[in-house]
């Protein structure tokens, strides 16, 4: 297992310069550039920009440069300063000397912030939205799942799928407004919008307080987000339920006289996750790193947004981040997954 | 306020309405606009004098004002006091200094244009070729008195000279001093930011909100009086959600969205607190006047004709719009008005239209439905709905096909402000300065925004160069009458809308806006509200 995780580490360290390298020579060769505006501006202004944003270099030194300052550690002796091009996500003093690690550069929206400061004040409440909606998700999906199947073709079944297909069929963008008029305007049990919880983080994720304030922000996002997830779930687990209590090993296991009880959750059940699991990964990595609808409908400030301003802003900086901040998440999710299989199935064995 | 984050607060990079709107309730200029009339008003100058050619103005500024910051200790705003304990006060070397960071190359200001073209020198400053500021036409007499020398001996200068771009800027937390250290790129941020306006910045929350407290210091002048409300929160969120929580009784004034608007009006409560405010934009279509077809004034005539500009307001837009006749918004100063110039421009007229049409494919030989035409917007589906409207109003009118492409917005920039630039496109445009020259000048004269030219020669926008037109707009930029004024602008405008037909204006926006019973306000018309002449009934709010 030790020589897999360590294959498989290595193999991310190039996937992720292949995406890299990928997403820089796509956002470059789309036309148009950061600074056209419907006011353009003079060349020279622009020129000033350029050069301020080193978007006049030849763009092999613009990747290299870029590279050199998000994978490179380096060695200094200066504090963190309050320069947006000396903002390191990592800075740890070894003795006299610093070590800087991770810039991942300016955004072009805003003067006074970063890719890095994005990361730190808006990451964390997209992580926090994220795994409760996955949690909604787990939570009504995997229930509904197990009903669904061992109930088949009764009520239940039916009844439980038709809820999934409503979380499938109906999108957030329905469901928020939805929400907020019921439970925000109308009933005033919620507030409408908004996050309940601002930076500085605890550990740089966690809000400061996990109390009412926090939660009655979070209860309506999370549903809206979870639903859909929830009734992929579902399915699922209903599917995968299904075909496994047909396995001759269930059979044995009923045979042996062993209560149905127990042959559900001791045998089928662990064995029918695995395409759960599967699913689990990316819809993991993309519910952490932000959602943009649902962000834009509840007056979320968290990541979600940038993933699609970056791109019609051509804010390039904030684009690689953010594709990056994606791909390491996913690739993660998908080692983590892998690793589930071997303690779900222990059929399955990398080494 | 619109989703997302407020990109800056720094005056010398704000280019966008929110920036400039917080900097401005921050910071004061030599000069100030009123956020309704656009009337040049004194700000920091109390006065100022014009030398004998009009080009050099001497601005005499207040005393005493001082420097302030919010601590977050004491939960209070309190003074900034120099090195040797003293409190620092806003002085001409401060304006210096903002101005000198705005115009340096290494800033990269984007604003910075506006200087650039205005102010004496400073378009060599800004692009490199002076590298001593000295050159630069703004001096330092005394410690109250700043010395601003323009190109031209134009009335909009003392306007320029109150634009955020030249407020002054406290050096010392941006640079460093021995004293205090230099929080460079982040002086705007909480806590760090240090101010002297009517109000003070307490706390940001990126993408969220940002929080302003009354600045006790600040006491007062007629164009910006003291703050009433002690503090205010701007939350920053899309309108359909901005709008959900004014109704909820979140916010106090809200802008409502256009698919609200229908019942906003039919509800008792809502329509009562509803407010159709101007906003000095303006929305048009351009013609590239060289290319094939439209290359001929009399079809960009009869296409601006044969808009129906009433009925695109009262079917697709809904908004309270007002049809725009020309280009340059009334209520900019300078700007005709409706009711100077009730006939100026071009008016809905599809028989006149049609007949020019008519008339060129009959000199052509060809059938009118078979001229081929092509508008191009960027892709929206406000945009689209707009331009699938005129397109019908086109075809019934005139019976032309216009065929309709749209690009994404960055694609879409490049494309209509080069050689490529297609037949017919679409822009809006907003004041950075409420003066008509900040329109029909810095838009459509050669070199303008949506006229780019190289060497003097026009290549892409309207692509259109014309001496006399150009003569004009320099005419009444030099007028001193306001009467005269508005005529010579009036006449440009003819020649730009009718005359040559080089556009198609199409609206002057508004704004809708619901604002609680209990707060008391002004609208502002240019983009920036003056919060601090705003009130609340505390106890209306509280007692509701």
């Amino acid at each position: 297992m030790g020589r897999f995780v360590a294959r498989r580490l290595i193999y991310m360290v190039v996937v992720l310069l292949v995406v890299s390298l990928i997403t820089f020579g796509l956002m470059h060769a789309v036309p148009g550039g950061p600074f056209d505006k419907e006011k353009a501006l003079p060349p020279e202004i622009m020129k000033n920009l350029e050069k301020r944003y080193h978007l006049d270099q030849p763009l092999w030194q613009q990747y290299l440069s870029y590279l050199n300052s998000v994978v490179i550690p380096h060695f200094n002796t200066t504090a963190p300063g309050y320069t947006v091009d000396s903002d390191y996500l990592i800075n740890v003093k070894l003795g006299t000397v610093w070590l800087h690690w991770m810039n991942f550069g300016p955004t072009y929206s805003s003067r006074s912030r970063t890719v890095n400061d994005i990361f730190r004040q808006q990451l964390p409440i997209s992580a926090q939205l994220g795994f409760m909606a996955l949690m909604v998700s787990l939570f009504i999906g995997v229930p509904l799942g197990i009903l669904a199947a061992l109930k088949q073709n009764t009520i239940f079944d039916y009844l439980g799928m038709s809820v999934a297909i409503f979380g499938v069929s109906v999108p957030v963008i329905v469901l928020g407004p939805l929400m907020i008029w019921i439970f925000g305007v109308t009933l005033k049990w919620l507030p409408p919008t908004g996050w309940g919880a601002k930076p500085p983080y605890v550990l740089g994720i966690f809000p400061s307080k996990l109390d009412w304030g926090f939660f009655q922000h979070a209860i309506m996002p999370s549903i809206a987000l979870g639903l859909g997830g929830s009734a992929v779930i579902a399915r699922l687990t209903r599917a995968s339920l299904l075909q496994v209590v047909r396995e001759d090993y269930i059979r044995t296991a009923r045979a042996k006289g062993l209560e149905e009880r127990k042959v559900i959750t001791n045998h089928a059940l662990k064995n029918s996750l695995i395409p759960v699991v599967t699913i689990l990964g990316p819809m993991f990595a993309s519910l952490i790193t932000g959602t943009f609808v649902t962000e834009l409908t509840f007056g979320i400030p968290g990541m979600g947004k940038y993933f699609v301003t970056s791109i019609t802003n051509r804010d390039y900086p904030v684009i690689m981040g953010t594709i990056l901040l994606y791909a390491v998440f996913l690739v993660i999710a998908n080692l983590i997954v892998d690793i589930m299989y071997a303690y779900l199935d222990p059929r399955i064995r990398y080494d | 306020m619109g989703p997302g984050d407020i990109p800056t607060l720094d005056p010398s990079l704000a280019t966008d309405t929110s920036s400039i709107q917080i900097a401005w309730e921050l910071f004061i200029g030599l000069t100030r606009q009123d956020e309704v009339t656009n009337e040049v008003a004194p700000g920091m100058a109390e006065s100022w004098t014009y030398s004998e050619d009009g080009k050099t103005l001497t601005f005499n500024l207040m005393k005493d004002i001082p420097w302030v910051k919010y601590d977050a200790v004491t939960e209070s705003v309190v003074q900034v006091l120099d090195c040797d304990g003293n409190p620092r006060v806003v002085k001409a070397q401060d304006f210096l200094y903002g101005i000198e960071r705005t115009l340096n190359p290494a800033t990269a200001s984007q604003y910075a244009y506006v200087l650039a073209f205005a102010l004496a020198g400073a378009s060599d400053y800004n692009n490199g070729t002076s590298t001593d500021f000295a050159t630069v036409g703004a001096k330092v007499i005394d410690d109250y008195t700043l010395e601003m020398t323009f190109n031209e001996n134009a009335v909009y200068n003392a306007a320029i000279a109150g634009m955020w771009v030249a407020y002054p800027e406290p050096s010392w937390i941006i640079s460093g001093d021995d004293c205090t250290e230099g929080r460079g790129d982040k002086w705007t941020e909480t806590g760090f930011i240090q101010s002297y306006g009517p109000y003070v910045m307490k706390e940001w929350v990126h993408d969220s909100m940002i929080t302003l407290v009354k600045n006790p210091f600040w006491a007062g002048i007629p164009s910006v009086p003291a703050a009433k409300i002690e503090e205010v929160t701007w939350v920053m969120l899309d309108e359909q959600p901005a709008f959900a929580e004014y109704e909820a009784g979140n916010l106090d004034a809200a802008a409502v969205p256009s698919a609200d608007l229908d019942r906003v009006k039919a509800d008792p409560v809502l329509s009562a607190e509803l407010i159709v405010a101007p906003n000095l934009c303006s929305y048009y279509y351009g013609f590239n006047t060289k290319a094939p077809v439209v290359d001929d004034v009399r079809i960009r005539r009869a296409l601006s004709l044969a808009v129906d500009r009433q009925s695109l307001i009262d079917n697709v837009l809904k908004g309270g719009q007002i049809p725009a006749q020309w280009f340059s918004r009334p209520g900019l100063a300078g700007a005709p008005t409706l009711e100077s110039h009730p006939d100026l421009g071009v008016k809905f007229d599809p028989a006149a239209g049609k007949a020019l049409v008519d008339e060129y494919a009959a000199e052509k030989g060809i059938a009118v439905d078979q001229i081929d035409l092509s508008l191009m917007f960027n892709t929206s589906s406000g945009h689209q709905r707009i331009a699938e409207a005129i397109q019908q109003m086109w075809k019934d009118n005139l019976g032309l096909n216009v065929k309709l492409v749209n690009q994404e917005w960055a694609v879409y920039l490049e494309t209509v402000k080069s050689t490529e630039t297609p037949q017919i496109w679409r822009m809006g445009w907003c004041p950075d300065y409420a003066d008509a020259n900040n329109f029909i000048k810095e838009v459509f004269d050669v070199n303008g925004s949506s006229n780019p030219a190289k060497d003097g020669e026009p290549y892409g926008g309207i692509n259109w160069k014309d001496e006399a037109f150009s003569a004009k707009l320099l005419e009444a930029a030099r007028e001193l009458d306001p009467a005269k004024r508005v005529e010579l602008y009036a006449e440009a405008e003819q020649m730009l809308v009718w005359d040559e037909a080089a556009i198609i204006p199409i609206y002057w926006y508004s704004r809708n806006t619901v604002t609680k019973p209990y707060v008391t306000r002004t609208f502002g018309s240019a983009g920036q509200e003056a919060i601090e002449k705003w009130d609340i009934d505390m106890a209306a709010k509280l007692g509701q």
